[in-house]
């Protein structure tokens, strides 16, 4: 099958869980013989065009700009637009498959153009990233993501709680939206890490505990929580190191939030890392806490498992479908420092708990979520639509 | 960070400086090729460049922003740190 792929975000531009995504489906269709075309957005650094693994990527330049941020939607669209048409002609896609709102105008232009199915993929709402419609923009975007579903052919989600979310948010007919959870790379997690080393880098030394939180800095990851729950840890465990990967726009507020705890010294921010660095530290670290208050997948959850770490993460959205409680990880309350606390406290004052917990945690892992059963599940999809 | 600021809009109550930032990416200013002078960006955001100066300064001290002397004149843009962070308001 051909499948012109499109999407605002795929490595290096990495943002959230869209471009991992990408990237492990991309590679997986590819590994099953199919023929995988990704038009994106540039990146400092990135060639306008290279194959990635066999996939055809393709960068388009935004050439213009403006401040508003969806005037600025529209204008990388026109662009990812044209990247798209100097391929088109060379090219007989059977499927166009887009990737959350942002790049739909390009999809949907394509779609009605080629007379080509299209299959979307929601990986998040406007009304879930901001708990609620607070701006003239959100409404916009909402409308949007309205539109782009409508015009899908299928809408692909990657947990039931997202479908239900679409589904009654959008009154999108149930039988319309397929479930297709998230993947790992679960290769990527079985190279050597020496913790000691790792740990001393972060300046954690022998016989304390290192507890990791992963996720971009935006409100919706629910770190401010965490953060509130690290007195309480730090009073119970006052050896204990806290250290926080990612980048955000409320990194600000959280740094403030950090000072404000009293236990400034023990937290780290370290900003974006890289892949590995994520697995060196998920590694290393003694417990994994995922604090988010919206989250439709939870892929960092999965990278947790697959490396080893007990993960301590919220009860909501596809968090509460990828993890058992108290069977391969364990559940708190959404918004609850105190019930974080008691999540950590669990792990760390029981390490044969903590180990039988990830040991179950990798075994569901390797038989529920490959990229190659993703693909495989997709391509159902696409031969739904092209029929 | 009261509960009332958790999800607030990135619209209409960021700092300035964020501000600046989202507006230095939207525009465009996001490699060494695309940097601009402050008066550009002065046109473009309707800041006074002493305010501009100032947020530009913290930008760059926080890694989000980095500047160049070209013919005499300096010139502003993002550095990946800088992309990323406007990024994660949308993804």
């Amino acid at each position: 099958m051909k499948v012109g792929t499109l999407t605002w975000e795929f490595p290096p531009r990495v943002v959230g869980g869209i471009a991992r995504h990408c990237e492990g489906l991309a590679k997986a269709l590819v590994q099953q013989n199919h023929e995988v075309h990704l038009f994106t957005l540039d990146f400092p650094g990135s060639p306008s065009y290279e194959e990635m693994d066999g996939v055809k990527v393709y960068r388009a330049s935004t050439e213009l700009g403006h401040p508003n941020f969806l005037t600025w939607v529209l204008l990388f669209n026109h662009f990812l637009t044209k990247r798209m048409a100097d391929v088109v002609h060379s090219v007989d896609f059977d499927v166009m498959h887009v990737h959350d709102w942002l790049a739909a105008f390009s999809g949907i232009s394509f779609k009605h153009y080629l007379k080509k199915p299209m299959v979307l993929t929601v990986h998040s709402t406007e009304v879930g990233r901001a708990q609620g419609l607070h701006s003239p923009d959100s409404f916009s975007i909402n409308g949007i993501e309205w539109w782009a579903m409508y015009e899908a052919d299928r809408v692909i989600v990657c947990s039931q709680s997202m479908k239900n979310e679409i589904c009654d948010h959008f009154n999108l007919p149930w039988d319309k939206v397929d479930v297709i959870p998230n993947a790992i790379d679960a290769t990527k997690y079985q190279t050597f890490v020496d913790r000691g080393s790792v740990r001393q880098r972060y300046g954690v030394g022998y016989g304390e505990k290192l507890i990791l939180c992963v996720g971009r800095l935006v409100p919706q990851k629910g770190i401010e929580y965490f953060i509130r729950a690290i007195p309480n840890i730090a009073k119970r465990y006052p050896e204990a190191k806290f250290i926080i990967i990612g980048e955000g726009w409320s990194r600000d507020i959280l740094e403030a939030e950090a000072r404000a705890s009293g236990q400034n010294r023990k937290i780290q921010f370290t900003g974006f890392a890289s892949d590995q660095e994520v697995i060196n530290l998920m590694t290393s670290a003694d417990v994994l806490v995922v604090p988010s208050v919206y989250e439709p997948f939870g892929i960092v959850a999965l990278e947790g498992m697959a490396t080893g770490v007990p993960v301590v993460a919220s009860q909501v959205g596809g968090l509460s479908e990828v993890i058992e409680h108290d069977r391969t990880g364990l559940f708190v309350f959404p918004r609850s420092p105190e019930s974080i606390v008691w999540g950590i406290d669990r792990v760390l004052s029981d390490p044969d708990h903590a180990k039988w917990l990830t040991e179950n945690a990798k075994e569901k892992l390797h038989k529920a979520y490959s990229w190659e059963a993703v693909a495989m599940k997709t391509v159902e999809v696409y031969r739904k639509v092209v029929e | 960070m009261g509960e009332n600021h958790s999800f607030r809009s990135y619209n209409d109550e960021q700092p300035n400086q964020l501000r600046l930032l989202i507006m230095l990416h939207n525009i465009g200013a996001t490699e060494s090729s695309k940097s601009l002078t402050i008066k550009q960006i002065s046109e473009w955001t309707r800041m006074e460049a002493p305010e501009l100066q100032i947020h530009l300064q913290k930008l760059i001290e926080r890694g989000y922003a980095q500047s160049f002397r070209s013919e005499e004149i300096d010139k502003y843009h993002l550095t990946i740190d800088g992309i990323r962070k406007v990024l994660s308001l949308y993804s």
